[in-house]
This record gives structure tokens, C-alpha cells and sequence, in this order.
């Protein structure tokens, strides 16, 4: 037995050494990031961040963590649910929207004459809800959605987008690996949106699909390291005989700008492949199109309404994207409004949790 | 931080070892109390103050009272200053009534100072030993502040008597045999917190979210039996993990659990659930009172008192103090009707049973809730099962049942009586191997956050 116990504390020592030396070896290459986002934590939460970021084999570590979890249990791995085929956010029923957001919003609206639409986009997990176990939907999402369409302002046009995309469920319209919807599902959205907005939407025959890719593996992946679900396509519409988009162009917060492209594909090899829609994010965004109809539109959005804008260039003949939460002063400072005949608010009810987004709505610095 | 995280496994424990080990023996005590108010530190500097501060005040304390000693009513002044800020300090930051001061005082909400229920009892033990006359007062600051806040046993105890802790610090011995034992005891304590408590706390959050009043009788007892078990694995997980480190600096100090679950009468049970702490009670609460007066009810009153009062030490709630006076007469009804001896299976079925419809009150945030929670168990809502029912067991029945085999001594009164086997010898050989597997799973499961700090019950 002592002879065991000698080998028990060789054999573990040795381990627990080969895992300390790794992890300040490649806590030394990566640098401490954590540590400048947690200055004002306790010195034990910094470090076990730094740890925790640095820890040696990391990646290989998250994978048996996913593949225990996944089969122990009711599958839930790092907040994801494990379900058939598809990944679940399983927090996302624990969010609010608080009323604040509404206030923002209507406080935005009464300053405006225009018509303005609102269209909050579900998650993958309010959509499929009924794969998720009962007791995790506390906060059901179409619930959310309804209660938020009450509280703001009559003068603004809601658009269900959430019956939409549940009447089309069976449909690829989430990413199985990731909360946000597919090119189709928002192509299914976007015929009831061009509607309500006084166009007639382009027909789905007319687009030529291409696959991008079909390697996508989406922030649920991401977040469980569950490998054992297909990876996602991530596909373009592109209209043959539609309008062409004749500038696009990022504006930022220190008043320089860029060239930008509906579609960037370059992006597909520096991380989150959904980032190739509308390409690098910009507070501002300036698209003008071939279309000879003298009507500008301003989408204020977040990044789920990436792959939805390509399909508004048939109709405007100058889009304005406006991305709330990317802007550090009131939004009248970056565009004057009064110039859209029409605003299109473009949600996901993920970015609806937090109003400080929308500070910049209501004449405050963001 | 907490035993259970990566930075304290990969980080802290092995360099604290190291330096330990490489210090002459007569410089141990000053490292590992050097290591201790770093691990305090990790926690704050205001932790680490409070601390410092704190231990000063009773060493102090009981320096002042041993002085005074042959004027036993001066010596009360200092005596009943300590003790009363000792009290007031565990209250401060455990009670919800001080909520509103420690507010005042910027003191977040959701802050815990660790191990102030364990370090209290340990301070005001000491208090009234030297007050007492029991023991002289520790004139060695270092030594005393080791007692207070020694790393190892700060989290979770044991709750020791200063004459214990000294002997084993003066009996300490390192050795890479006493290193491999423990580390062994640290890693199941490891896997009990991570592999089971962690499971039977989702089983146990699952069921609570449902509201209690239309709660299925089956998914109320599949709830309550996760809490114990949850609460259970909590508290020996981290007993036994900071009984393995202790072993690893040379430290032999005494467990607190011994396989409650497997006990045949209610008394046993109380005689095997957190050990030292049921002790203190009973060496600082119920004997003093009780020698205060012959009367059989009298003692029997006492009796259920400290037992409220150890629930109360719980949860510093009603609720814990339901828990601990339905514990305690349920072990004096027992004394007073049961004189024969349970089968082996059905008195551990009583006990547990006993004890699981007892924790309600312990689980509860009110008594309301767990009133209406019993309710529930005995069919209240008048449903007995629904589909998150069988959800619930088809996720967690095997989880659930190899966590109430891993709470017995099945196991290990299988490998006691097994003898000189061949297969005792292949578990005895397999055992660096079961420890390595068991440290690589738990590391796979703290990856992700970096540690596994849910506690179903803050100390």
C-alpha cells in the first residue's frame, strides 16, 4: 500500500507539473487579456481567468468536457442543449426584455414622422422551444416578443416574424449550431417585411443560391465543443436580373470610412463565418444601389440583420444600416433622420436584454 | 477561490507544496500560514483584511483573559467582547436581517466570506476553553492564526478543538507516501463535488423551477432526494478535499462524514453527518446547559436546542432551525420507543427517508415553501407524474442511482470483507491510475468555467 500511495502521488504530481508548465508557457504566448477586462475583481477571479484562458490542451479539455456532459445527464453542455441534430441556446429563456428598451425606442420615435416597422427576429430556441426540456422555457419567446410589441408606441408597424418562422419549422431556417437564422429563413421574413414597406418581394426562383460554405460551425459549437452535429451552410441569394449595388461604405465613431462589400468573403477564414454578411461591422453603413426610385430606407439593426439587408437592395435606391451599439453619440449626430420616408428596426430578441444598447435612440451618448 | 478550481489545483496547491516541502521543518508553520493569507487574499484584500483583523482580535482576546485569569470577572470583560464580536460577525455576513447594513457598507449582494461558519466555531471554542480554564491561550501568534485561517480547512473545517489542531501540527510528517495519500483523498473529494454534487444541483434546479404548487408528488421526491444527495456530496466533497490537503502538508486531521446514509436508526445518522461540528455543539451547548439541571426533560430540551441551533448554524434561517429540531426530537422519539435493533435495509431506508422528508425545511427558502413542498410529496397537487417527471428520470435515474450507491459504504464494506483477494489487490494496484482518471475527468469538467463554485449551501 505504500508503495501505491508513492506512485499515486508521482504519478498525479507529475501531471499536475506538466499541466502548470504548459499552462504559463502558453499563458506567456497569449498574453493576460482577461486581466484588463477584470481590473476591479478579487486578484483570485483574475488570475483563475487567466488560468482558465491559458489552461494547457484547452481546446482538447473543452471537447471531453462536451462529450461527458453530452451523455450524462440530460445533455447539457456549457448552457447548450444537446437536442437532435441541433444545438440549443438553453439560457436563452432566462432573458428579459426590459421595459427600458421600449422606452428608448418610442422616446426615438416620437421625434420622428415617418412610418417605422419593428421586427424582432426569435432565437433558434424560441423557434424550436418544444425540443428543450419544459422546465428551462421560463421566459417563452414569443411571450417576450408579444409583451415587448405592447409596450411600444402605436405608430410603430409590428411584424410577426416569429409565426413566420415557427409555421416554417420544418424548413432549414436556423443554423443548427448557431441561434440565428439561416439566408432562408430571412428570405421567408423578408417577403412579409417588402410587403408591409409597399414593395412586392422578389420571387425565390429568381435568386441563384450559392453554398459559401458548408462548414459553418456557429457560436453554439463554439461555446460547447459539441463536434457531433453537422456543420452548417452558410448560402448567398443573388439575383441575376435585381439591382446592383453601386457603393457600400462603413462609416466609424473617429469619422473615417471604408469600402465595404454586401459579401465578404474573406472573413470565411478569420473566425465567425455569419460575419461575411455585410462584412466587418461599422456604426454606419451607406449602400447605394442601381435602383432609380430616389427612396432611402434606414435599417437600424444588429448583426442578426446581416443577411437580410442583400435583399432589400431591390427595392431602395439608398439603404442606411445603422448598428445602435456600435455608436458612441446620439444617432442625429451620424444621419439626419428626417431624411428616410421609412425606418425598419431589425432585432434578435438577444439584443432587446440589454437597453443601453439603444441609448443613442434617445439622444444619449451610446 | 476554492478548492475546485483549476488555479488552485494547477496553481496554488502545487507551488504552496513546493515551498512547503523545501522549507525546514521549524519554518513550515510560517509558510503555510503565509500561503493562507495569500489564499485569503485571492478572495479581496478586504477579506484578507477582515481576516487579519478578525484572528488579532481573538488572539488578543485570549491573551488578555489568560492574564486575567485569577480575576474571573475581569477576565469576563474581554471574554464577552470577543465572543460578542465573533457572533455579530457571522451574523453580519450571513444573516438576512443585516442585509440592509451590509448594504450600508458596500457590500455587494451575493458576497460570502468563506468558511466564517466553520472559523466562528472554531474562534469562540477557543474563547471559552481559555476562559474556561480548559486550555491556556496560544501565545504563538503564528500557530493561533493557523487554528483561525489555515487554508486546508478554512472552506469547510474540520471545526477542530485547539489541543486537536495543535497535536496535529506538531505531529505533522512529510513524506511522499503521506502526499499520495493525500492527494488521493483530495481527488474524491474532488469527484464527489464535481461529478456528483454538480449533477444532482441540475436535477435539484430543475425541479425547483416548477412552481410548487402544481409540483407532480414524483418530481418533488426526485427533487429532494437530488438536494440531500447535492448537499450531502457538497459538504463531504469539500471535507474530504480539505482533509487531502491537509495530508499532503502532514496533517492528519479527522473526517466529517462517515456514510451517514448508511446508518439504521436516526442517531447514528446524527453521530456520522458532519462530525466535529455535531461535537462542538455538544461539548460548548448541550453538556454545559445540561449540567445546569438533573431533570430529564430539562436534558431532552437541551438536547433538541442544540440540535436547532446547528440547523440554524446551517442556513441562519427558520428554515435550518426547523430542520435541525425536527433531527433532534426525531433522534429523542427514537431513544424513547426504538430499543430494538433495525434490520441493516430497513433502518437505512427509515434514516433516509427520515432525513430526506426533514430536508425540506433545509432545502426551503421559507416555511411556507416547504410546507407547500411536502404537499406536494404526499400528492397535494393531485398529480403523481408528467412529462418533465419522466424527462427528469430519464435524464438523471442512472446519475440519481449510482450517487445513493456512491453515498453508502457498500463499496467499501465490499472491499473489507473481501480479504486478501486477488481483487482487492488489482483496486489496491489500480488505485494511481482510478486517481489520475478521476483528476483528467474533473479537470475536463471545471474547463470551461475554470472551476465548479456552485454550493448548494454556503458555510
Amino acid at each position: 500500500m505504500k508503495q501505491t500511495n508513492r506512485i499515486t502521488a508521482v504519478l498525479t504530481l507529475a501531471f499536475i507539473a506538466a499541466v502548470l508548465i504548459a499552462t504559463v508557457v502558453t499563458g506567456a504566448i497569449r498574453g493576460n487579456r482577461a486581466y484588463a477586462n477584470k481590473a476591479n475583481a478579487a486578484p483570485g477571479e483574475v488570475l483563475g481567468s487567466i488560468m482558465t484562458d491559458s489552461f494547457a490542451g484547452r481546446e482538447q479539455w473543452l471537447r471531453l468536457n462536451a462529450l461527458i456532459r453530452s451523455k450524462a445527464g440530460e445533455g447539457l453542455v456549457n448552457g447548450v442543449y444537446v437536442g437532435k441534430g441541433m444545438l440549443l441556446d438553453a439560457e436563452s429563456s432566462e432573458r428579459k426584455i426590459p421595459a427600458a428598451t421600449a422606452e428608448l425606442i418610442n422616446s426615438f420615435v416620437s421625434r420622428y414622422d415617418g412610418a417605422v416597422y419593428f421586427a424582432v427576429i426569435p432565437t433558434s430556441s424560441g423557434v424550436y422551444s418544444d425540443m428543450l426540456p419544459q422546465y428551462l422555457l421560463k421566459y417563452p419567446e414569443n411571450q417576450q416578443i408579444n409583451r415587448f410589441y405592447d409596450q411600444l408606441g402605436g405608430s410603430i408597424r409590428k411584424i410577426d416574424a416569429f409565426n413566420i418562422l415557427k409555421m416554417l419549422n420544418d424548413s432549414y431556417i436556423f443554423y443548427r449550431t448557431d441561434t440565428k437564422w439561416t439566408c432562408y429563413g430571412a428570405y421567408c421574413v423578408y417577403r412579409t417585411v417588402i410587403q408591409k414597406l409597399g414593395f412586392i418581394p422578389t420571387a425565390y426562383d429568381k435568386y441563384t443560391i450559392r453554398h459559401i460554405t458548408g462548414d459553418f460551425k456557429g457560436s453554439l459549437c463554439l461555446r460547447s465543443r459539441y463536434s457531433n452535429v453537422k456543420p452548417d451552410i452558410i448560402d448567398v441569394y443573388v439575383n441575376p436580373e435585381g439591382a446592383e449595388v453601386l457603393s457600400c461604405r462603413g462609416y466609424y465613431n473617429d469619422g473615417s470610412s471604408v469600402e465595404k462589400q454586401l459579401i465578404d468573403e474573406r472573413l470565411l477564414d478569420t473566425g465567425y463565418m455569419y460575419d461575411i454578411y455585410l462584412g466587418e461591422e461599422a456604426p454606419l453603413v451607406k449602400i447605394n444601389t442601381s435602383v432609380n426610385n430616389e427612396r432611402k430606407l434606414l435599417v437600424i439593426k444588429d448583426s442578426i440583420a446581416d443577411c437580410f439587408i442583400p435583399f432589400l437592395i431591390e427595392h431602395y435606391s439608398e439603404i442606411d444600416v445603422i448598428s445602435p451599439e456600435l455608436i458612441d453619440r446620439p444617432i442625429e449626430e451620424l444621419t439626419d433622420t428626417d431624411n428616410y420616408e421609412q425606418i425598419l428596426f431589425l432585432f434578435s430578441i438577444e439584443s432587446l436584454e440589454d437597453s443601453s444598447k439603444f441609448r443613442c435612440l434617445a439622444g444619449q451618448k451610446g | 477561490m476554492v478548492y475546485s478550481s483549476l488555479l488552485f489545483i494547477y496553481g496554488y496547491l502545487p507551488v504552496s507544496l513546493l515551498v512547503y516541502c523545501a522549507a525546514p521543518k521549524k519554518h513550515q508553520p510560517l509558510i503555510l500560514l503565509l500561503f493562507s493569507l495569500i489564499f485569503c487574499g485571492m478572495n479581496g484584500i478586504d477579506v484578507l483584511l477582515f481576516m487579519v483583523i478578525y484572528t488579532l482580535i481573538n488572539y488578543s482576546a485570549g491573551i488578555l483573559i489568560n492574564r486575567l485569569g485569577h480575576d474571573h470577572r475581569l477576565s469576563a470583560l474581554p471574554f464577552a467582547a470577543a465572543l460578542i464580536f465573533d457572533i455579530f460577525a457571522v451574523f453580519f455576513f450571513r444573516a438576512n436581517l443585516f442585509q440592509p447594513l451590509r448594504e450600508a457598507v458596500n457590500i455587494p449582494e451575493l458576497f460570502f466570506l468563506p468558511g466564517i461558519s466553520f472559523f466562528t466555531l472554531s474562534a469562540v471554542g477557543v474563547l471559552i476553553d481559555v476562559y474556561t480554564g480548559h486550555i491556556p491561550a496560544e501565545k504563538n501568534i503564528i500557530r493561533f492564526s493557523l487554528y483561525i485561517m489555515m487554508f486546508p480547512k478554512l472552506l469547510m473545517g474540520p471545526v477542530l478543538r485547539y489541543p486537536a489542531f495543535e497535536k496535529a501540527l506538531d505531529r505533522r510528517r512529510v513524506s511522499l507516501e503521506e502526499i499520495g495519500i493525500g492527494i488521493a483523498l483530495f481527488v474524491k473529494g474532488l469527484a464527489k463535488k464535481i461529478l456528483a454534487a454538480d449533477s444532482m444541483y441540475l436535477l435539484y434546479s430543475a425541479v425547483k423551477s416548477v412552481d410548487v404548487r402544481e409540483m407532480p408528488a414524483l418530481t418533488a421526491w426526485l427533487g429532494i432526494a437530488a438536494y440531500l444527495l447535492c448537499l450531502y456530496f457538497t459538504l463531504s466533497g469539500f471535507s474530504d478535499m480539505g482533509n487531502g490537503i491537509s495530508r499532503c502538508f502532514g496533517l492528519r486531521l479527522p473526517q466529517s462524514f462517515n456514510y451517514p446514509f448508511s446508518s439504521t436508526k436516526l442517531r447514528f445518522f446524527g453521530a456520522k453527518w458532519h462530525t466535529q461540528v455535531i461535537q462542538w455543539f455538544r461539548r460548548y451547548v448541550t453538556k454545559p446547559f445540561s449540567a445546569l439541571s438533573r431533570n430529564r426533560i430539562y436534558k431532552k430540551l437541551i438536547f433538541a436546542a442544540a440540535w436547532t441551533l446547528f440547523g440554524f448554524w446551517y442556513t441562519f434561517s427558520a428554515n435550518g432551525a426547523v430542520w435541525g429540531a425536527l433531527i433532534g426530537m426525531g433522534i429523542l422519539i427514537e431513544n424513547r420507543f426504538s430499543k430494538v435493533k433495525n434490520p441493516q435495509i430497513t433502518g437505512a431506508v427509515y434514516t433516509f427517508f427520515t432525513v430526506l422528508i426533514c430536508s425540506v425545511f433545509l432545502s426551503g427558502d421559507s416555511i411556507t415553501y416547504s410546507l407547500r413542498y411536502l404537499f406536494a410529496m404526499i400528492g397535494g397537487s393531485n398529480v403523481l407524474a408528467d412529462s418533465m417527471t419522466l424527462y427528469l428520470i430519464k435524464s438523471y435515474i442512472v446519475l440519481l442511482l449510482i450517487c445513493m450507491y456512491a453515498s453508502t459504504d457498500l463499496f467499501k464494506n465490499m472491499m473489507m470483507r473481501s480479504g486478501r483477494t486477488r481483487l482487492k489487490a488489482a483496486l489496491g494496484a489500480a488505485e494511481p491510475a482510478v486517481v489520475l482518471i478521476l483528476l483528467i475527468l474533473c479537470t475536463a469538467l471545471m474547463s470551461y468555467y475554470g472551476s465548479s463554485d456552485t454550493l448548494i449551501i454556503r458555510l
